[in-house]
């Protein structure tokens, strides 16, 4: 009997410290925290780029928070509240509403998809929440004249002008003329967007469209399509494409042994980590656009990427990239701004120059926003996926300063 | 001219695919009289299951076939069994139970992401099946060897439960209940049990369409939405409930997939597939096979 009372005893003392401990924590130092809203695609066809934005986005806000949080806050740690925006642009709304009024978040980021992102920029406008953009490269987005909306991105009409350049400067080096492209597309906002501006730059470029195809996201069968490629005489393809759509239509074209003198695709579905091991040796020599490659020449480039990897079993994406580093931007924005006021914090991101720190690990010298509040140093590396030795893997090719050392892009492909 | 025949042929041969993952479909209709909104789902559990036997003991796609069939019938009969089965009885005297397909629904939604959570987001695809990339060629055109396999397979898992419902005497109770189930019942036939069968018969369909698809299909959690809207469309059109109508509207969407976009772009044959799917609604309510009574 008294042995079990002393238990108890014991057991109400242990108790009553813990709360007396509990109750003392939260009145130190950390009683402000800054709260991020992130609405990024978690389920749905686009998940596996969500989730990797959502892998970046808390990595870098463990180690901001490790290191003391915002100072300038009195240590405010980062807290990211997660919605799931299923790739569609109403829930993404819905989601922002939420955010915002429920949650009351301090700033929102997203959305990855372009589709999504548009339609929030207004939400964020009307309620003027900080809207911190990673990756959505439609055009539009920073183009409505809106004050709170912020991309680190480079817009779709850079990696068109980027990818036209890239094919003058390939035929110059390896003195292969091309004539005769086709454009290939998934048929959402992003496919279109860049759609627009290749017809522009193909004519421009004295070049002739054979073929003009868009194409749903969710087809099961992408032959029909495919055969249109092979049968359209195209030496040049260029593709957008998502993920399970970039997987199809890569096998596919192997079955049917279409040649061509290359395929440039535009990074989204090509660079997703299960790409390459979904189409084995089916992807060698493609072109991929890309704002960023595990084999960049930046410090802590490498460590970044090794960190990622022991942590999540897949290497860093440009999409995840961009997240990472948006987290780093808001930080610096939070400690320049020293309040939660959404007006200083605005201020504070318009007047952004971050040039070193974990995040600025992207090819470009520094972030700064325009008055659009597009980042205007966001710059392109045109990657070729090849088999060294090691298995597929992308090796950066252009920019010819940006290329690895002792590569020579293969172009022709076949 | 040899375009279009190549076109054909690839239509016909996807066309018998998407009737086979729509086979399922129209046997659960036909007998239970409720739509599976988690048959897409069940399509995603079967592929899963053909990449890993495929994956773990390196065998032909078509050996594994015998392995995943059952595993996935036994699957669809215990789901029916445990799951749906309580609902069914709680709804007894109505005709067609709406609870029921809102538990499928709730079945697709909570298979989807149980795989989501437990094998991630990522894209998978078979590397070295034997099947993997090879094409026929008979002069200009070509045709794709795993389709064509698909394709035979799907007729023959057609004619197979098309026997079994006719010949056997477990089909023909089957066929019993579908037809009247109060009447069934009366005459001694265990309703549940033969619901528990339609419905194993149901997904082991959709694990025969899965490995039909493995070799050449990339595996992801919401795989089975994108075949789940065009099995809808393909049972309409053909007729709840008719196995034949299942094929012959899965060779129709075929054909218009794969023909249509020679003369139009892409995106405007998925207007075409849903327009005729309209139509069809519109003028023949019971689809092209379907029997016109009271379900």
């Amino acid at each position: 009997m008294i042995e079990k009372k002393s238990i108890k005893f014991l057991f109400a003392a242990v108790l009553a410290f813990m709360l007396a401990f509990g109750i003392s924590a939260p009145l130190k130092a950390e009683d402000t925290t800054v709260k991020i809203g992130n609405i990024i695609p978690l389920s749905g066809p686009s998940a596996s780029l969500g989730e990797q934005g959502k892998y970046a986005r808390e990595m870098a806000v463990k180690e901001i928070n490790d290191a003391g949080g915002i100072k300038s806050l009195g240590g405010a740690k980062l807290e990211m509240a997660y919605a799931d925006s299923e790739s569609k642009p109403e829930k993404g709304v819905s989601e922002a509403e939420r955010l915002i009024n429920t949650e009351k978040v301090n700033i929102l980021t997203g959305c990855w998809n372009s589709a999504v992102t548009y339609p929030v920029t207004a939400v964020a406008e009307k309620y003027g929440t900080p809207f911190v953009v990673p990756v959505s490269v439609s055009d539009k987005i920073t183009e409505q004249g809106f004050k709170t909306v912020f991309r680190i991105a480079a817009k779709d009409s850079w990696w068109t002008r980027d990818q036209f350049a890239f094919l003058k400067d390939m035929e110059k080096e390896f003195n292969g003329p091309v004539k005769k492209l086709a454009f290939v597309y998934e048929n959402g906002d992003w496919g279109q967007g860049f759609a627009q501006q290749w017809k522009k730059l193909a004519e421009k470029g004295g070049y002739e469209v054979v073929l003009d195809e868009p194409y749903p996201s969710s087809a099961t069968d992408l032959s029909p399509v495919v055969q249109k490629i092979k049968r359209s005489g195209a030496e040049v393809l260029m593709l957008v494409s998502n993920a399970a759509d970039a997987i199809l239509l890569t096998n596919t074209l192997a079955d049917y042994k279409v040649k061509l003198k290359a395929i440039i695709a535009s990074g989204g579905g090509h660079a997703d980590p299960s790409f390459i091991k979904a189409t084995g040796n089916n992807a060698l020599k493609y072109f991929d656009i890309v704002e960023w490659e595990t084999d960049i020449n930046k410090p802590g480039a490498k460590e970044a990427n090794e960190k990622y990897n022991k942590l999540y079993k897949q290497n860093l994406t440009g999409e995840a990239v961009d997240a990472y580093l948006a987290v780093y931007v808001i930080k610096d924005a939070l400690e320049r701004a020293g309040s939660l006021e959404p007006a200083k914090i605005k201020e504070a991101l318009a007047a952004t120059s971050l040039k070193d720190g974990p995040g600025m690990i992207v090819g470009y010298p520094s972030v700064e926003f325009d008055e659009t509040g597009q980042n205007k140093n966001a710059a392109l590396v045109m990657i070729q996926i090849n088999d060294i030795g090691n298995g597929p893997e992308r090796i950066s090719v252009w920019p010819k300063e940006a290329r690895r050392k002792g590569y020579t892009p293969v172009f022709p492909m076949k | 001219m040899i375009y279009l025949i190549e076109d054909i042929i690839n239509g016909i041969l996807m066309g018998s695919i998407y009737g086979l993952t729509a086979l399922g479909l129209t046997v659960i209709f036909g007998v239970l009289k409720v739509i599976n909104f988690a048959h897409g789902s069940l399509l995603m559990v079967g592929m899963y299951v053909a990449y890993w036997i495929i994956t773990a003991t390196g065998i032909h796609p078509y050996i594994a076939l015998f392995i995943a069939a059952p595993i996935m019938f036994f699957f669809g009969y215990y789901l029916q069994d445990i799951i749906i089965k309580p609902i069914f009885k709680a709804e007894k005297n109505v005709r067609e139970p709406i609870t029921v397909i809102i538990v499928t629904t709730g079945l697709w939604y909570i298979l989807d992401n149980l795989t989501l959570l437990i094998f991630g987001p990522q894209y998978r695809s078979i590397q070295d099946n034997a099947l993997k990339g090879a094409m026929l060629e008979i002069g200009e055109i070509f045709i794709s060897v795993p389709k064509l396999c698909g394709a035979i397979t799907a007729v023959i898992t057609a004619l197979a439960i098309y026997l079994f419902f006719q010949k056997t005497k477990t089909g023909r109770a089957v066929r019993a209940t579908s037809i009247d189930r109060e009447t069934a019942s009366l005459m001694g036939i265990n309703q549940y049990k033969i619901y528990n069968i339609a419905f194993g018969i149901g997904t082991a369909a959709a694990g025969i369409a899965a490995v039909t698809l493995v070799p050449f299909y990339n595996i992801f959690p919401t795989v089975g939405v994108l075949f789940d809207i065009k099995g809808f469309i393909i049972v309409v059109l053909g007729g709840l409930g008719s196995i034949l109508g299942a094929m012959l509207g899965g060779i129709i969407i075929g054909l218009i997939e794969s023909v249509g976009p020679q003369f139009m772009s892409s995106t405007w044959t998925e207007a075409i597939v849903y327009g005729l799917f309209l139509l069809v609604l519109f003028i023949k309510p019971s689809g092209l096979f379907g029997i016109k009574q009271d379900w």
